[in-house]
């Protein structure tokens, strides 16, 4: 029974991401193109999911879109997890003046509210913002700014594995310092590190979505997730055409597949 | 001749004190063992000798000599490089004391490269392990650590301590982990390595009754100082330290059920 359900899963985001990765293939329009005679039009026929006010087409956008949300929300994921990986070393370090400093950096990091943040910065970027400078800019704001929590947890992680008893007897074996970090802690660290990177990914693909919504995320006419469900704040777009819903759809399907992989994934653990 | 270990050290965690100025001297080819209870300061000193109770926030003072070589007084570099070579150490639990994740193999390769450059002969690894009664097989090198069993990943921790022939094996409660049968095949073991190799052993140890018989020599360690030191015999037939008679007492003398 979880073996199926995993593969479902597997199987569900495995099409979601070939879908993503080939969409300037199966797309049948440029995701920016604007047909001004078909405005608002209805699905089927030409357009197969309708088109949005200025006439461009919601299956391209919404292809193109998962392409951008799928690719960037991981690549956040990793900058979060490397970052966290980097300061975490000196954080967990013996020596206490580092490892307050990191642990006072952290808590300063976690307790700023972020959403205001993005909204400054955004105010301060000019309005002709390159459409990908702003994905990239979102989505590296998100990577930055996401390293506090695996920070807190790899910190807590390496306190740990250096009481471990398989350490003390590495050390008493006479390991050199960097050989017992490397052969024996890592393995250890790896796993810890995969299991922030499969944690955030989701949470970033919600975020970016959330900030699109405020319309923070990534900026028009490049779709994301979040800029597309955007329209879901006029409800009238939605009674003529419910094919407005379709990336939130696409968002909550994915999320349940990720989510259903984790945790069939600590199932396995 | 001199002592393969000598020592005379005091241990505190911050302020508060563990051992006060323990004694012990250990020959070459000897089996002492220390015997306390739990609390008694027994792991500390064990970490005190390796100059590896500063990493569990602890302090030192005193001499400890190993091969007529002061300890405490080397750097870090020079200490590591007698670790694993000259003083093995067998702690007491294979399922905290082994890297599961880790392959068997890679555990040997990692021991060996503490102390030598690139990788043994052939049938090195083969060799060794069977002299701890394990398969030297290339099926047993392969598996992980933490698909072994308790009494296997014991017999690999003393593998890894004699690896590099140190003068001294430092036994911290090596058998408490393992039942019965696995325990007394284990206590041969070290009785036959020590005869074979001539490796001098310090039990430490909570079990009076398992080591006695193999030692030359007992030390009981009670709140943190050596209360009294004597030959097997003496301890069991004259013990004079309230606390040894209250520990000897303790031993059951007949297994049996009383028939009333």
């Amino acid at each position: 029974m979880k073996s199926t359900a995993r593969k479902l899963a597997l199987a569900i985001l495995l099409a979601v991401a070939l879908c993503a990765l080939f969409a300037p293939q199966i797309a049948p329009f440029p995701y920016d193109q604007q047909f001004r005679d078909a405005p608002h039009a209805a699905p089927g026929g030409r357009f197969l999911m309708g088109t949005d006010d200025i006439g461009r087409d919601r299956l391209s956008r919404l292809l193109y879109a998962t392409r951008v949300s799928l690719l960037l929300a991981p690549s956040a994921a990793l900058v979060s997890v490397l970052l966290a990986l980097l300061i975490s070393i000196p954080g967990a370090s013996r020596w206490r003046a580092s490892a307050h400093a990191i642990s006072g950096l952290t808590s300063i990091c976690l307790s700023l509210p972020w959403l205001f943040l993005f909204i400054i910065l955004r105010a301060e970027l000019p309005l002709n913002t390159a459409p990908l400078a702003s994905a990239l800019l979102t989505f590296g704001l998100m990577g930055i700014a996401g390293w506090a929590w695996p920070a807190r947890v790899f910190t807590a992680s390496i306190r740990e594995i250096r009481q471990s008893g398989w350490i003390l007897q590495a050390r008493a074996a006479g390991l050199r310092g960097w050989r017992i970090a490397l052969v024996h802690g890592w393995p250890h660290l790896r796993q810890i590190a995969a299991a922030q990177f499969r944690i955030l990914v989701p949470a970033y693909i919600l975020s970016e979505a959330s900030l699109g919504l405020l319309g923070l995320g990534v900026a028009d006419p490049l779709p994301s997730w979040g800029n597309l469900l955007q329209e879901l704040q006029h409800p009238d777009t939605v009674r003529s055409n419910p094919w407005v819903l379709a990336p939130l759809g696409l968002l909550i399907t994915v999320m349940v597949c990720l989510e259903s992989l984790q945790a069939s994934g600590k199932a396995a653990v | 001749m001199i002592p393969v270990l000598e020592f005379n050290i005091s241990a505190r965690y911050g302020a508060r004190a563990v051992l006060h100025g323990v004694r012990g001297s250990i020959a070459a080819g000897e089996i002492v063992s220390l015997v306390g209870l739990s609390g008694s300061g027994k792991s500390t000193l064990a970490l005190a000798l390796l100059r590896l109770l500063d990493y569990r926030g602890g302090s030192v003072t005193g001499t400890i000599l190993l091969e007529g070589r002061e300890l405490t007084t080397l750097s870090s570099k020079e200490i590591r490089a007698i670790r694993g070579r000259r003083i093995g150490y067998v702690p007491q639990s294979p399922a905290s004391a082994l890297n599961g994740k880790l392959k068997v193999r890679t555990l040997l390769d990692e021991t060996w490269r503490a102390h030598r450059a690139g990788r043994p002969d052939g049938d090195f690894y083969s060799g060794l392990l069977e002299r701890v009664q394990l398969p030297g097989t290339t099926d047993f090198v392969q598996r992980r650590s933490g698909e072994l069993s308790t009494g296997q990943g014991q017999r690999l921790l003393i593998a890894l301590a004699i690896m590099h022939q140190p003068a001294l094996l430092l036994a911290d409660e090596p058998t408490s982990a393992l039942d019965a049968i696995t325990q007394a095949a284990v206590l041969r073991l070290f009785e036959d390595l020590n005869r074979r190799l001539g490796t001098a052993i310090l039990f430490i140890s909570h079990d009076l009754l398992s080591v006695a018989s193999l030692s030359q020599r007992v030390d009981i360690l009670h709140e943190g100082r050596v209360v009294e030191s004597g030959t097997p015999a003496d301890i069991f037939l004259h013990p004079r330290h309230p606390f040894t008679r209250d520990l000897v007492a303790a031993m059951p003398r007949d297994p049996l059920p009383r028939e009333s």
